[in-house]
């Protein structure tokens, strides 16, 4: 909107201090959920590119192979997401080759944390869940808050519907709030069946989250990839 | 933050078969910190109707008692008790008159219709916009919470002892991923001939 | 080589006409002078041995470490000037705890070596590229250490040059002493008969009497990582050589 003190109109600029702003954020939405087992994770995220109330494409992939075990998933500012990934990729490369060596899980969960927290004042907008096997060939996931706070667990939801989700996970995998259950590990397929079960419920009452869901499953033979459509409204 | 987190609360309402639910913490504090663990919030408003009042509790308390007048009027005047479709009216209207200076609660509405017999759910914002689905509603500083686990617990037509259990595991798994909601909870089954209050024991940390 | 002598061997950075860095083949030649060291790696860890010169009776033995701790599961011996071996120990235990910091795991024997390496090499007389020293480090090290890779021993020379060793020698004995590790070593040895074979050697080139204040041992292992022997240690060990 112009302003009538805008240049445009000198007869009307006045003494007052003027308000600059700058918002270099944007919130381009999209969930993760990553679940772990003794001998794999899968982690899935949903394909909805969107800023307010428009879509910018449905099919928009957010999770990002960074070795032969290791995934990463990431909701929030795309544009940080798109540089985080590729300074990240470029570190990989360099750790590859200043070590003789692939980074294994655990040291790129630690890289991850220290890399966010280095912009501490200024900071890439991003949910993170970084997935893999760890030395031991266990599944491990690790989430992050954009500034580096780094946690080991073994389920969880991230980016837009993170609060719709996290309890059902609970509940589901934690088997929180359950009487009588023995605390049996998670199967793939009931992991599997879980991941796509919270995100429809995702996408009914979440707009930022829908269209398809990616998702990656990591086990010792490598990663494989399935897809499963959710809503588009 | 929003005046309307500044106790912290959580509540669900839900149809079943021939019955209807409500469920709320049952927390009251001042931001992070807890005051009280057995604070009501859900208010019988008649034989099989019940409101909660999520929100700010002095408002809780000073809507439950304006509600409580109107109905009690409403009552006398054509002696008949409210249904559920017109009390929810009654609340919708009552707050939309302090359009511009409102009440900061977000209604949540449980009954059986009187003659009939039919479940009825309904929420509103705090200015009375009222919203009555098939299924379920929630309200307070747990509703992201909520809205995940009722849309994959719930199911249509559960019996009382199913809509129980369902409303109760996601009532509770909600507020234990919320810092200010829970401490505790009552549910509220209402079925025509009987009406069967439950605390629920839940971590209180 | 002093034949060739010319104005070459001034500059750091300068190459000879056949094409040789003077001042640091001198570095290297530096490094003949300093105290032998003695390093042999075997499957059940590494053992490192050093000779101190105790050139007065009135100075305090201790005070000269010549074996030290780069982290829990590195440890290097060195020898040649002392003081610039300080500065390398620093940026090996620097890089060391950064790679800890960083990736959450401990840094291997080879990339501590090659982050040494990479300080040995910033050496030039110009102000503006932020060199390290005006000259070339006078100093050889040995790293001992266990990885993924299990146990390894690394020798560095004042060029940088870093290569891997089953057994090595440096210092002024180191020419002797590398010929008998030649001799004694074999694959199956074991950690004890290594130990009592790096003492054996270093009784034989040193030129003061051995004994358990004018040595240094220390040695790697996957269960206990840096373990520097006390005096009594090294006493025991003695007795068991001839």
């Amino acid at each position: 909107m112009a302003s009538v003190a805008s240049p445009s109109f000198p007869d009307y600029s006045t003494q007052a201090p003027t308000q600059h702003m700058f918002s270099p954020y944007a919130d381009n939405g999209g969930s993760v959920v990553a679940i772990a087992g003794d001998d794999f994770v899968i982690i899935g995220a949903d394909t909805r590119l969107s800023a307010g109330f428009s879509i910018y494409t449905r099919e928009q992939n957010k999770l990002f192979r960074l070795t032969d075990n290791t995934v990463l998933g990431c909701a929030g500012c795309w544009c940080d997401t798109l540089t985080l990934t590729r300074i990240l990729k470029a570190r990989m490369q360099m750790y590859e080759q200043e070590h003789n060596k692939t980074m294994s899980t655990t040291a790129a969960a630690q890289m991850l944390s220290t890399m966010l927290y280095y912009k501490r004042f200024f900071p890439y907008y991003i949910s993170n869940i970084l997935v893999g096997l760890d030395t031991e060939g266990k599944g491990c996931v690790y989430s992050y808050d954009p500034i580096g706070h780094c946690e080991r667990a073994s389920y969880r939801a991230g980016g837009s519907a993170g609060a719709l989700l996290q309890p059902l996970l609970d509940n589901q995998i934690g088997l929180k709030n359950m009487q009588n259950v023995t605390n049996k590990t998670v199967s793939l397929d009931r992991a599997l069946a879980v991941v796509k079960d919270v995100f429809i419920s995702a996408a009914e009452r979440d707009i930022y989250t829908g269209d398809k869901i990616m998702i990656m499953v990591i086990t010792k033979n490598g990663i494989k990839e399935d897809s499963f459509d959710l809503r588009k409204d | 933050m929003s005046i309307l987190s500044y106790n912290g609360s959580a509540m669900v309402a839900m149809k079943g078969k021939n019955c209807v639910a409500i469920a709320t913490d049952k927390r009251f504090g001042i931001q992070a910190q807890t005051i009280s663990m057995d604070f009501p919030k859900v208010f019988q408003m008649g034989p099989h109707l019940f409101i909660g009042l999520p929100g700010l509790a002095t408002d809780t308390q000073t809507v439950m008692e304006k509600l409580r007048f109107r109905k009690n009027l409403y009552e006398l005047k054509e002696n008949r008790h409210i249904t559920p479709t017109v009390f929810a009216s009654l609340v919708s209207n009552m707050l939309y008159e302090k359009r511009f200076g409102p009440f900061f609660v977000e209604p949540v509405i449980a009954g059986l219709d009187s003659k009939t017999g039919e479940p009825f759910v309904c929420n509103m914002d705090l200015i009375g916009c009222p919203n009555a689905p098939e299924d379920f509603v929630v309200g307070g500083t747990a509703s992201a919470q909520l809205y995940g686990m009722c849309e994959s617990l719930w199911e249509p037509d559960l019996g009382p002892d199913d809509l129980f259990e369902t409303i109760s595991q996601a009532l509770i798994n909600a507020f234990d991923r919320d810092a200010i909601s829970g401490w505790g909870a009552t549910v509220y089954i209402i079925e025509k001939d009987k009406i069967t209050t439950k605390e629920l024991k839940t971590r209180m940390d | 080589m002093f034949l060739t002598r010319s104005e070459y061997d001034r500059g750091v950075n300068t190459f000879s006409p056949e094409g040789r860095l003077f001042q640091v083949e001198y570095a290297i030649e530096a490094i003949k002078l300093g105290s032998t060291a003695i390093g042999i790696c075997t499957s059940e860890g590494v053992v490192l041995a050093v000779e101190k010169r105790i050139t007065s009776p009135l100075m305090e033995s201790t005070t000269i470490e010549k074996i030290v701790e780069v982290d829990k599961h590195i440890g290097c011996a060195v020898s040649g000037l002392m003081a610039d071996s300080r500065t390398m120990i620093d940026r090996a235990r620097v890089e060391c705890q950064n790679h800890w910091f960083v990736y959450n795991e401990s840094m291997s024997v080879e990339s501590c070596a090659q982050a040494v390496s990479n300080l040995a090499i910033q050496f030039g007389d110009s102000d503006d590229d932020g060199a390290a020293m005006s000259r070339p480090f006078g100093v050889a090290i040995l790293f001992a250490g266990i990885d993924e890779k299990g146990p390894q021993l690394y020798h560095m020379d004042p060029s940088g040059t870093f290569v891997e060793f089953d057994a090595k020698a440096i210092g002024s004995g180191s020419e002797g002493a590398q010929q008998s590790l030649q001799e004694m070593y074999h694959r199956s040895m074991t950690l004890s008969e290594a130990t009592t074979a790096a003492l054996t050697i270093l009784k034989q080139v040193m030129e003061e009497k051995l004994n358990s204040s004018n040595v240094e041992v220390m040695t790697m292992t996957p269960t206990n990582f840096f373990h520097m022997f006390p005096k009594e240690q090294v006493e025991e060990v003695i007795t068991t050589i001839t």
